[in-house]
């Protein structure tokens, strides 16, 4: 009854072009994660993956404990190259030259830019190019230090002091000198897994929103609620069918996915904190790269089969495939315009929708608390508690509505 | 296995499309016999549990239907008027899925679909897509669905729409064949084939049952006597105002008509037999610029 009904779905010309496009998206989402250039010693750029083989060589010399020591060295070692003549020189070439060497140090450079930046929020390119080994001394302290300024000055109407007491404790309980290493491969794969999940959930929502509805749409809902099974362990196959449908699509494209920027880039790194890359370095969780993108893929998951069983409780209950169908669109867009209105509350609900699960990457790096029980919560936890709670609830819902839709 | 439905009535906002109708069906066939909107359709999906009924009941040995679920629902068999398909499935598909919802094992689901397929002229394009189908085969392949599971009680909703002469004589033959075992209630347009088939026929009308009884009986309830004549053809449109016209038939000498009427109608008129479709006609039919709903 399962395989009939995903047959079902993909015997639709309309099931096939939707697998198609997922097809055509992954295939997008990868050539655009793997899209990156290394810069030769000759001043040119490299591209495909001897390229970013050398890339990921020059920057693991540089992996290791990121203590004072290395980040002196890490500092001595950029003004070395940007007091040599090529980084003076106003010669494309030469500056490309003199790029070519600081690629090893690059992402040191931009966690230091981030640690002695005049505010929480600034960061300048060429403030390394300023500094001294002398600086190196606050790395970690100077973290710490610009969230309590932060927390005292621009943001201080946005938190309650339990919350700001919170915040400053999860940074001191930041393990350091952390151990920094070369953590492309898994920060491409987060950068690009938002665009690829999220048209994954709107052409998944499309595949869930005919599963009862088809019925209805092809009159083939007499004969179906007629017999034996028509309402009970039919009902049950297609509940199942779209549960099997989301979670067996959206983990062969996140596999295939992680696995290609994975293979290409290298896993390098994945037991560094999140805080050892720039994109991660003001996030308050306590996470390393391999867990956040863990996190990421989960996230994604509970958000597509969220969106899925809520679009097909809406078709089961509407008999309209079209009417479902705008639930993963409207989830998905719906928030960005909400987001104009600028108000905290408004803020910590736009944290808490479903499409935030689309994007955990960037939810890791937002600064809504939930004081519940005594306790303090990010976004990530709650939303993937709460939409996996919900995903359970929704199939005995979509069952029940399913089920009992005639007889009226 | 006996069906009996006690003041059954069906209301959509005011208008009563089943309106308190009771009857007892056993084994054998039934033909209901009604123009549209008659309440046909309306009474067959309260039969098969897709609508519940306002008020009245319909019991199966003693137990109503809706308490039963999915055992009453075991021994059913239905065809809709508006028979929806899965139009990318091969038929061999459709009716194996369908087979699976009705609970038969695969082993055994295979051979009744191989034997349905055999006996309604589809084996031969057993792998062709649904929706390739003509219309013939389409209501073949959902005759076909109805009787996957041999069903005891099989409610047919104008079977024979869409079929062809030779397929409508085979399908009145499978009918009749299989109909000492079982309840088979179809309706249709096509008067002929109830009259061949069934056992009894159900006249609905407005939606009550207005007349139940065998072909014999029916043909006989007729008060009026049915007559032959041929008539000129300019006079055509003075006997389609004054009389129930049941058939007309151009000749040389003029319009053959078959007429309805309690005397004579015209010089040379010679009285018939009453069929069904007299009977039909004189319950359902109309002169012609008379003021009924009915047609």
């Amino acid at each position: 009854m399962i395989l009939y009904e995903i047959r079902k779905i993909f015997a639709r010309t309309g099931g096939r072009i939707a697998l198609g496009l997922l097809l055509c998206t992954l295939a997008v989402s990868c050539f655009l994660a793997a899209h990156v250039y290394y810069v030769n010693g000759d001043g040119v750029k490299e591209y495909g993956y001897f390229a970013v083989q050398k890339l990921r060589a020059a920057q693991k010399e540089w992996a290791g404990i990121l203590d004072q020591e290395r980040l002196q060295a890490a500092l001595r070692e950029n003004l070395r190259i940007r007091h040599s003549p090529e980084a003076q020189s106003e010669n494309p070439k030469d500056l490309e030259i003199s790029f070519s060497r600081i690629q090893s140090i690059y992402e040191i450079r931009n966690l230091i830019n981030l640690s002695c930046a005049e505010g929480f929020r600034s960061y300048d390119y060429y403030l390394a190019d300023r500094l001294t080994s002398v600086n190196a001394a606050d790395f970690y302290q100077n973290r710490i230090r610009l969230l309590r300024d932060w927390l005292e000055t621009d943001a201080r109407d946005q938190f309650t002091e339990a919350e700001k007491a919170w915040l400053i404790r999860q940074y001191e309980e930041l393990d350091t000198p952390f151990y920094y290493d070369y953590v492309k491969g898994w920060r491409r794969a987060m950068e690009y897994f938002p665009t690829l999940v999220m048209l994954t959930a709107i052409i998944l929502g499309y595949l869930a929103a005919g599963i009862f509805s088809s019925e209805f749409q092809w009159k083939a809902d007499a004969v179906f609620f007629t017999s034996v099974y028509g309402r009970n362990r039919a009902v049950s196959a297609k509940v199942t069918a779209g549960f099997l449908t989301v979670t067996g699509i959206y983990w062969i494209l996140a596999g295939f996915y992680t696995a290609f920027v994975l293979t290409f880039f290298g896993a390098d790194g994945a037991s560094c904190p999140v805080q050892a890359d720039m994109s991660g370095w003001k996030c308050f969780y306590h996470l390393t790269m391999g867990q956040a993108y863990l996190l990421v893929l989960t996230g994604g998951y509970v958000g597509c089969l969220f969106l899925s069983g809520l679009t097909m409780l809406v078709s089961a209950k509407t008999r309209s495939a079209v009417v479902a169908v705008m639930i993963p669109f409207g989830a998905v867009f719906l928030p960005s315009f909400l987001s104009a209105i600028e108000h905290p509350l408004m803020n910590h609900i736009l944290a808490l929708l479903p499409d935030r699960l689309l994007d955990v990457g960037a939810t890791l790096g937002y600064f809504y608390l939930y004081p519940i029980g005594g306790r303090m919560y990010g976004a990530v936890p709650l939303l993937l508690i709460l939409y996996t709670a919900l995903s359970i609830l929704l199939f005995p819902m979509q069952y029940r509505e399913y089920r009992n839709l005639l007889k009226k | 296995m006996q069906l009996e439905i006690t003041d059954l009535t069906r209301t959509f906002k005011d208008a009563a499309a089943v309106d308190h109708i009771s009857c007892t069906l056993g084994n054998g066939v039934y033909g209901l016999l009604g123009v549209n909107g008659a309440g046909k359709t309306t009474f067959m999906r309260m039969l098969c549990t897709l609508l519940l009924p306002t008020s009245g009941s319909i019991c199966l040995e003693g137990t109503n239907i809706f308490s039963m679920d999915g055992a009453y629902r075991r021994l059913l068999g239905y065809l809709p008027q508006d028979f929806g398909f899965y139009p990318d499935f091969t038929i061999q598909d459709y009716l194996l899925y369908i087979a699976s919802i009705k609970g038969l094992r695969p082993a055994y689901a295979r051979k009744r679909a191989e034997l349905l397929l055999h006996q309604m002229g589809l084996w031969d394009v057993r792998k062709k897509k649904m929706k390739k189908l003509s219309g013939g085969m389409k209501r073949r392949a959902g005759i076909a669905q109805a009787m996957l599971n041999d069903p005891q009680i099989l409610i047919l909703d104008e079977p024979t729409a869409g079929l062809d002469p030779g397929e409508r004589i085979r399908f009145r033959n499978l009918i009749s064949e299989i109909a000492d075992r079982r309840l088979v209630l179809l309706s249709t347009h096509i008067v002929s084939d109830i009259e061949y088939i069934a056992g009894e026929i159900l006249l609905m009308k407005n939606g009550k049952l207005m007349l139940t009884g065998t072909a014999q009986e029916l043909t006989a309830s007729v008060p009026e006597q049915v007559w032959r004549c041929t008539v000129p053809r300019d006079r055509l449109a003075h006997y389609l105002q004054y009389y129930q016209v049941s058939n007309i038939r151009n000749t040389p000498d003029g319009a053959e008509l078959r007429i309805l009427s309690p005397s004579c109608p015209a010089e040379g008129a010679v009285p018939e037999q009453a069929s069904l479709e007299d009977v039909f006609l004189y319950h359902f039919g109309e002169k012609e610029g008379a003021d009924h709903d009915s047609v």
